[in-house]
């Protein structure tokens, strides 16, 4: 870790800050959350343009901010390649001009040369000349991207680098990001405030609300088995409930549930009658025309009533409306080409299995 | 030739082209006048036409060059006051050169060079008719046909505060206050009173004989007892050089008497 | 046609704009990029000369460094003759009067740059020096030209400040405005004509730099 990046920050006011976060070379680690969460914020202040009232920096055995010392070490003398929201190229330079721009610490015969290397790297071969009003949004992106590279930065920050680019540019920018980790072995912070992109790039995700870390995993982690309800909402889980503990065994928890009973697997810490919030990937819910009888408890049979189908590209997101007074409703992803959904239509009836193995229980947020 | 050295390479050559003309400028401009041997002299506007006559025949007679500066006395006598770097005044009100004699800021008590006078002046096509008992004046004021009437200003010129002595012992003045257009000096009030937009004015006397003014209307010299004298006196201001000396001298000979007889001037020797 | 009156009005103008091209940028750039307590102040007392009466101006201007005054005197002490009444009075009176016609345009073409830019900059190494020299500077570079080529037109066309501080005094202070004024009282209506229409198109050409300059400045941002 010593020669990766430490970030940790306090602050109240004016935006609040609660952040402990370190990456090591070579890892990508997103900072997702709603916006406003100051996820861009904190990329700021490793480098260098905002400092919190209190926190540490450090950076390959460097320290760049100690609030205690107090040690503010300017953005131009530290090492972070930052790539802006909005590109933030120079308007006056040519591509060549823009990453030549950070070399400052190069002598002046080699920069050419070198920057020429990194708009290849980035396959801008040829548009060296053009200025950035003549360049498209994803080869700005690319210039952008070569300009922070272009310092030899300890660090790369991304700022929703792949907001203002259209789909399939995106997917372009996702394999040249990746090609970039290779050859680059940096701790690389990707801010992003989509989910499903955070999970394809990143090692690990972190959730950031309010300033404040709810959780800090893998992607797989985050997605299945949140930490708690809050961070099961900030990821955006579309199958989240409240329920209560009516029975437990060792193995299994039993909770009383819209009307019926779902079997979950235990949970220490959670006791009989405690409150609790449960979710199920959407992707794990199993669709059956009809009950076979052979059905243990664990597969958990649920029936309702389908309100809508949702095409998402590959796959096909059923709502179900759950047969119970609350009307809770249910989200399963099934693949486009399921046979099973040409007989769901809106307005049929249905019937669901919820694999207790894939039910994860967390205390209720409040 | 990368197109951004390009750039920058015309911004630099115009960055260059600009420093040049700059310094062309600055260097081509004319010496400061403390430092060079130019002399200012600091004249009464009624002296305009016949001091710029007197100049020429000075430059002629001694090959000497002087720049000249008109105003109004009082004008003059509050700059040399404040280090204006003249180095010879010719006032139309001698009390400023005796008071600038008794601060010891001038080389002697000077000499009275000229009494001056005033007329009535009423341009082409104003109803106003002139004559020396402005009777024409009171006439026209009488049936309202005096809209404007222009004077050099009484507080600092002394043609101004002769026209307004005379105005007040015609018994005009209270009438003819709400009329009044000042004049910064009475150069200034010749040129108001001559430009058609005032139906006429009183101012000097040199003004009117130049015949760029004479030509624009009629005049009607004041009786001399109806104001106090002009007495206008001329001084050599201390640390006055060569150039100023001899004309002050120049001055007082035949040739420039002469010129300032011809622009109605009484001279001293004659008044007194 | 007054010819070292045109050449002093010029040498004015000219020496005007040399004070204030660093003044300028300094000023503005400072105002542009800071935030302080008072700086409305700041700004407000930059913007008095355009609102002021010149005479007002000039006024205070001789209370400040006439004859009489403390600085005056040094003055006289120090190099034997007076600041009003000279050229180097003039100078002075000159740049504080065309501040904010200088600043002005500065700090607006300053606050255009996107903060991002600028922010970039840093971060990619570049010290404030360099920032100043290779992204302020190049983008704010037509403001800063037309707020040059405001101050030298509105010094050709200075009056009141100019006969106030410094008299009329051929080759010295008497510039092309004063000289216009003095051809008048002399009846030359030919010599006012004359000089009148020079500062007329020079002030059309100076206007239509500074249009074609914003024009450019608006391509430049991209």
């Amino acid at each position: 870790m010593d020669d990766g990046l430490r970030v940790t920050l306090r602050q109240d006011a004016p935006i609040p800050l609660d952040i402990d976060l370190d990456c090591a070379p070579g890892e990508v680690l997103a900072l997702t959350g709603p916006s406003g969460g100051g996820k861009s914020t904190i990329l700021r202040a490793i480098a260098g343009l905002y400092a919190p009232k209190h926190g540490r920096i450090f950076s390959k055995e460097t320290t760049w901010f100690d609030s205690e010392i107090p040690l503010n070490l300017p953005a131009h003398k530290r090492s972070a390649g930052l790539v802006f929201q909005n590109y933030a190229l120079f308007p006056h330079l040519d591509a060549l001009g823009n990453v030549m721009a950070a070399m400052d610490h190069l002598l002046p015969p080699g920069r050419m040369g070198r920057a020429r290397d990194l708009l290849g790297l980035m396959h801008l071969k040829g548009l060296e000349r053009r200025r950035p009003a003549q360049l498209s949004g994803g080869q700005q992106q690319r210039v952008a991207l070569a300009r922070a590279m272009a310092r030899d930065p300890n660090v790369l920050l991304l700022d929703e680098p792949f907001s203002a680019v259209d789909k399939n540019t995106r997917t372009t920018l996702y394999d040249e990001l990746r090609e970039l980790r290779g050859v680059f072995r940096m701790p690389i912070l990707l801010v992003t405030h989509d989910l499903e992109e955070a999970a394809l790039l990143a090692d690990r995700i972190c959730l950031i609300d309010k300033g404040r870390m709810l959780e800090n995993g893998p992607p797989r982690a985050i997605l299945t088995h949140p930490v708690s309800e809050a961070a099961a909402r900030l990821a955006g889980l579309k199958n989240l409930f409240r329920a209560q503990i009516v029975a437990q065994d060792n193995a299994h928890s039993i909770l009383a549930w819209a009307g019926g009973r779902i079997c979950a697997p235990r949970r220490d810490g959670l006791n009989i009658g405690d409150d609790v919030a449960w979710s199920i990937p959407s992707t794990h819910i199993v669709l059956r025309e009809s009950v076979p009888g052979d059905m243990t408890d664990r597969e958990n049979v649920v029936c309702g009533v389908v309100d809508a189908q949702t095409p998402l590209g590959e796959t096909m997101r059923l709502t179900v409306i759950v047969d119970a007074p609350q009307q809770p409703r249910l989200s399963a992803t099934l693949p486009i080409h399921d046979q099973q959904l040409s007989v769901c239509r809106q307005g049929a009836r249905v019937t669901l299995l919820l694999p207790a193995a894939a039910i994860h229980l967390m205390r209720p947020s409040d | 030739m990368t197109s951004k050295s390009s750039l920058s390479m015309r911004f630099r050559d115009r960055c260059m082209l600009f420093a040049a003309i700059l310094v062309l400028m600055l260097g081509a401009g004319p010496a400061s006048a403390v430092a060079s041997a130019s002399v200012t002299i600091a004249a009464a506007s009624d002296l305009r036409f016949a001091l710029e006559e007197l100049e020429t025949a000075f430059e002629r007679d001694t090959s000497r060059q002087i720049s000249l500066t008109f105003g109004s006395s009082g004008n003059f006598f509050r700059q040399i006051n404040e280090g204006a770097p003249f180095q010879m005044f010719m006032s139309a009100d001698e009390d400023y050169v005796i008071q600038l004699a008794a601060k010891g800021m001038t080389a002697d008590a000077g000499t009275l060079y000229a009494i001056g006078r005033i007329v009535l002046f009423a341009p082409k096509g104003s109803p106003m008719k002139v004559d020396e008992h402005l009777k024409g004046l009171k006439g026209a004021l009488a049936k309202g046909e005096i809209a404007r009437f222009a004077i050099a200003n009484p507080e600092h010129a002394p043609y101004g505060r002769a026209a307004e002595q005379a105005l007040r012992r015609q018994e005009v003045w209270d009438k003819l206050q709400s009329k009044l257009i000042l004049g910064e000096n009475v150069s200034q009030a010749a040129q108001f009173a001559t430009s058609g937009s005032a139906q006429g004015g009183i101012f000097a006397y040199s003004l009117a004989l130049s015949p760029a003014i004479a030509k624009r209307g009629e005049y009607a010299l004041i009786p001399a007892q109806w104001h106090k004298p002009l007495r206008q006196r001329m001084v050599l201001l201390s640390g006055a050089g060569e150039t100023a000396r001899s004309f002050y001298a120049y001055m007082q000979q035949p040739t420039a008497r002469a010129i300032l007889q011809r622009y109605g001037f009484t001279l001293p020797s004659e008044a007194q | 046609m007054d010819w070292p009156a045109l050449v002093l009005s010029l040498k004015l103008g000219v020496a005007t704009i040399v004070i204030l091209l660093p003044v300028g940028i300094l000023l503005g750039r400072w105002l542009a990029f800071s935030r302080f307590q008072g700086k409305g102040i700041v700004e407000a007392a930059l913007t008095l000369p355009l609102v002021l009466p010149p005479t007002v101006i000039g006024y205070y201007l001789l209370v400040a460094f006439g004859a009489e005054s403390p600085l005056g005197q040094t003055f006289q002490a120090l190099f034997g003759h007076t600041l009003v009444f000279t050229f180097e009075g003039l100078l002075i009176a000159s740049v504080i009067v065309n501040l904010p016609f200088a600043v002005q345009p500065m700090q607006r073409a300053f606050q255009s740059i996107a903060p991002e830019v600028r922010e970039a900059a840093a971060v990619s190494g570049m010290n404030p020096w360099r920032v100043l020299t290779k992204v302020d500077l190049p983008l704010a570079w037509p403001g800063i030209v037309t707020g040059l080529v405001l101050a030298f037109a509105h010094t050709l066309g200075e009056f009141g400040v100019v006969l106030m501080v410094g008299g009329s005094i051929p080759k010295e202070t008497r510039t092309i405005s004063i000289a216009i004024y003095d051809r008048m009282q002399a009846f030359d209506d030919h010599g006012a004509g004359m000089m009148s229409a020079l500062l007329l198109v020079l002030s059309v050409l100076a206007l239509g730099l500074t249009y074609a300059l914003s024009n450019r400045a608006v391509r430049r941002h991209g």
